[in-house]
């Protein structure tokens, strides 16, 4: 019987690593990083680490992966030095002259920057150090409102109470359009012994518009975008955004509410 | 036995962090320069020129879609047209134009497929057979698109409000390939009824389209219904390339521009 | 007396003009047949060109022609089908598919107008 402990354990070990990303929350801090490194390496340069939680406090999801056209899977957008200095990509803001609070934000890339210019180069392309990452997170999320077991920012809740609001439009990018209006909840019949699953659409094109899901992550149809848990970890349907960015899927009883009697 | 743990336990985290990065979202939208390439690679893909790349930026706003499309011939679809060196040297295709001897711009448009690569080493080639090689065009996408509308998503310009203003001309007629033809009468606009209920009634406008297009280009190729509502169009058939989705994914603004067709709010 | 001699110089007279413009005179259907047979050939080439150009520059207008025009229009488009296949090479190609669109079209507009 003892013989079978290690490897039981090992298997478990096995099952529940596959999908750890998307279920446990990850410190709060490091949540939601993501590390371009495409052409990093070539150009002599230090991978660059996007925070998700700093810009997603100032603007909506729409207006940098529709308007700007970032893609949702790591490596896929191609992001370059010259897309940057071309007013692409991260350039569309980081360019000297788009303001934030009275402030040019600092321009993205430079072809040859000079010694005094190489610290503005760091503050992407840098590891950076995981204890002053947590400071500043600590500081920047001081007043917003915070959840769960590892005390995750619930940005619908800082919205809600007006600690946060995000921009939509960014000038020379964004072209206005009348909103579509679609708050249609959709509820999604659970296949298991879980409660079905309660889908708000006016939730999620608040900060989404249509075009962040349709059709790339729910093809159109019905029943089209359907996909197991194990799907979902993997980063399928919800999990392009739950588990990366969004609140991870630890937190069944957020979508998985609990049947009206 | 320790390390051998280690080891598992590594090999067991490895992939599913891997895995879950590679997973597809959303993918990337293709950069204003980029949206509407053709790659033609038919035959190409071995031999000793590269597949060719072609960029309809240029293009479309100089010509009129029905010109190539119809007047010349090409397909509507990458390789659909099977364009050989042969024709193109036989002033067909892109030999209609590309012979060294027709005037765009007041410049002779170089010619294609000729005699001209061998000239200069294989220059000429590679202004199209450029996949994979780091050509610079002739013509600055940024340069060209400067002063024209803003438009959402593809080429990031208002094509139908450039013509508008008088800033494009797009040319419809090409001496010894065009046929004289009268005028278009044009069938009247109509609305199309979604099937999802809360979304705008999309107005399919035939005035703007045979504008620059004819009809052939669309009738009954793209379009064969002979009666409204004879066929259901759904839009998953059409992101993936039917219908409106043969121009309206790679070409014409993309369906990701959902306001441009679903104008009218539901009363 | 004098006028047998006065018609046989007329005679010679004539001859000698017959003879002199006969570089500038038009060539009789008999000349023709010997020297140049690529005329003909020319000109059955150029027909189906024109035949073509004829056939095909309705489109813009094929909502407002009648039943029995577009009729007429399909059927003589069945007709230069074989012709412009019989090219072959790059130009057979490309004419036949642009043939194709326009018989399309036309059969197109017909059966919308029978359906209704």
């Amino acid at each position: 019987m003892r013989r079978l402990v290690r490897p039981a354990a090992a298997l478990l070990l096995l099952a529940l690593a596959r999908d750890a990303p998307a279920w446990n929350s990850e410190p709060p801090a490091d949540f939601g990083r993501v590390v371009l490194s495409n052409f990093t390496a070539k150009a002599g340069m230090a991978p660059a680490q996007f925070d998700h939680w700093r810009h997603r406090a100032r603007h909506t999801c729409r207006v940098c992966h529709v308007d700007v056209g970032f893609a949702m899977a790591i490596r896929e957008t191609k992001v370059s030095a010259s897309t940057n200095q071309s007013g692409f990509h991260c350039g569309a803001c980081h360019n000297g002259q788009v303001s934030h609070a009275g402030k040019p934000i600092f321009a993205a890339c430079e072809s040859s920057p000079k010694k005094a210019e190489e610290a503005r180069c760091k503050r992407c392309h840098a590891m950076g150090d995981p204890a002053q990452r947590r400071k500043d997170f600590e500081a920047f999320a001081a007043d917003l409102p915070r959840k769960g077991r590892s005390g995750e920012v619930d940005w619908e809740e800082a919205e809600a109470r007006g600690r946060i609001r995000l921009l939509d439009y960014i000038e020379g990018v964004s072209i206005p359009r009348t909103a579509i209006k679609m708050d249609k909840d959709v509820t999604i019949a659970s296949q298991g012994w879980m409660t079905d699953v309660r889908f708000s659409h006016k939730k999620h094109a608040v900060w989404n518009g249509c075009e962040v899901c349709h059709p790339e992550i729910f093809p159109n149809g019905p029943g089209a975008g359907r996909r197991s848990m194990q799907q979902i970890s993997a980063g399928e349907s919800c999990g392009a955004c739950h588990g990366k960015v969004a609140f991870s899927l630890g937190d069944c009883r957020r979508c998985h509410v609990k049947a009206v009697e | 036995m320790r390390r051998i743990w280690f080891a598992m336990l590594f090999a067991a985290l490895l992939p599913a962090v891997a895995h879950a990065q590679q997973a597809s979202g959303k993918k990337r939208r293709p950069l204003p320069p980029e949206f509407g390439r053709v790659v033609l690679d038919k035959g190409l893909d071995k031999g000793p020129v590269a597949p060719v790349v072609f960029d309809h930026w240029l293009h479309r706003a100089k010509y009129t879609c029905r010109l190539c499309h119809v007047d010349i011939g090409f397909a509507m679809t990458p390789n659909g047209t099977n364009i050989k060196a042969s024709d193109n040297a036989a002033g067909f295709f892109c030999g209609a134009c590309h012979n060294g001897k027709t005037l765009a711009g007041g410049k002779k448009v170089f010619e294609s497929c000729g005699g001209a690569g061998s000239a200069d080493k294989g220059a000429t080639c590679l202004r199209c057979h450029s996949l994979g090689k780091n050509v610079k065009p002739e013509h600055d996408f940024a340069t060209f698109t400067r002063g024209l509308p803003r438009g959402r998503f593809g080429n990031g310009v208002d094509w139908e409000k450039a013509e508008e203003m008088g800033l494009i001309k797009p040319v419809d007629f090409l001496e010894g390939i065009s046929i004289p033809r009268k005028s278009l009468t044009a069938q009247k606009d109509f609305a199309l009824s979604p099937r999802l209920p809360g979304m705008p009634e999309i107005t399919f406008s035939h005035a703007k389209h045979t504008v620059w297009n004819g009809c052939e280009l669309c009738h009954p190729e793209i379009f064969s219904a002979v009666k409204k509502g004879q066929v259901k169009y759904t839009m998953s058939e059409i992101f993936d390339g039917k219908y409106c989705g043969v121009c309206h994914v790679n070409v014409a603004f993309p369906l990701q521009d959902c306001q441009r067709c679903h104008v009218k709010p539901v009363q | 007396m004098h006028r047998p001699y006065v018609t046989i110089v007329a005679v010679v007279l004539a001859a000698l003009a017959w003879l002199a413009t006969s570089s500038t005179r038009p060539l009789g259907p008999s000349m023709a047949l010997a020297e140049v047979p690529a005329p003909a050939k020319t000109s059955a080439r150029d027909g189906w060109r024109k035949e073509f150009e004829e056939v095909c520059a309705r489109t813009q207008d094929a909502m407002t022609l009648s039943t029995s025009e577009l009729r007429s229009l399909v059927e003589r488009c069945d007709i230069l089908k074989p012709a412009l296949e019989a090219l072959g090479g790059s130009e057979g190609k490309v004419y036949v598919k642009r043939l194709l669109a326009c018989r399309n079209l036309y059969a197109y507009v017909l059966e919308s107008r029978q359906v209704q």
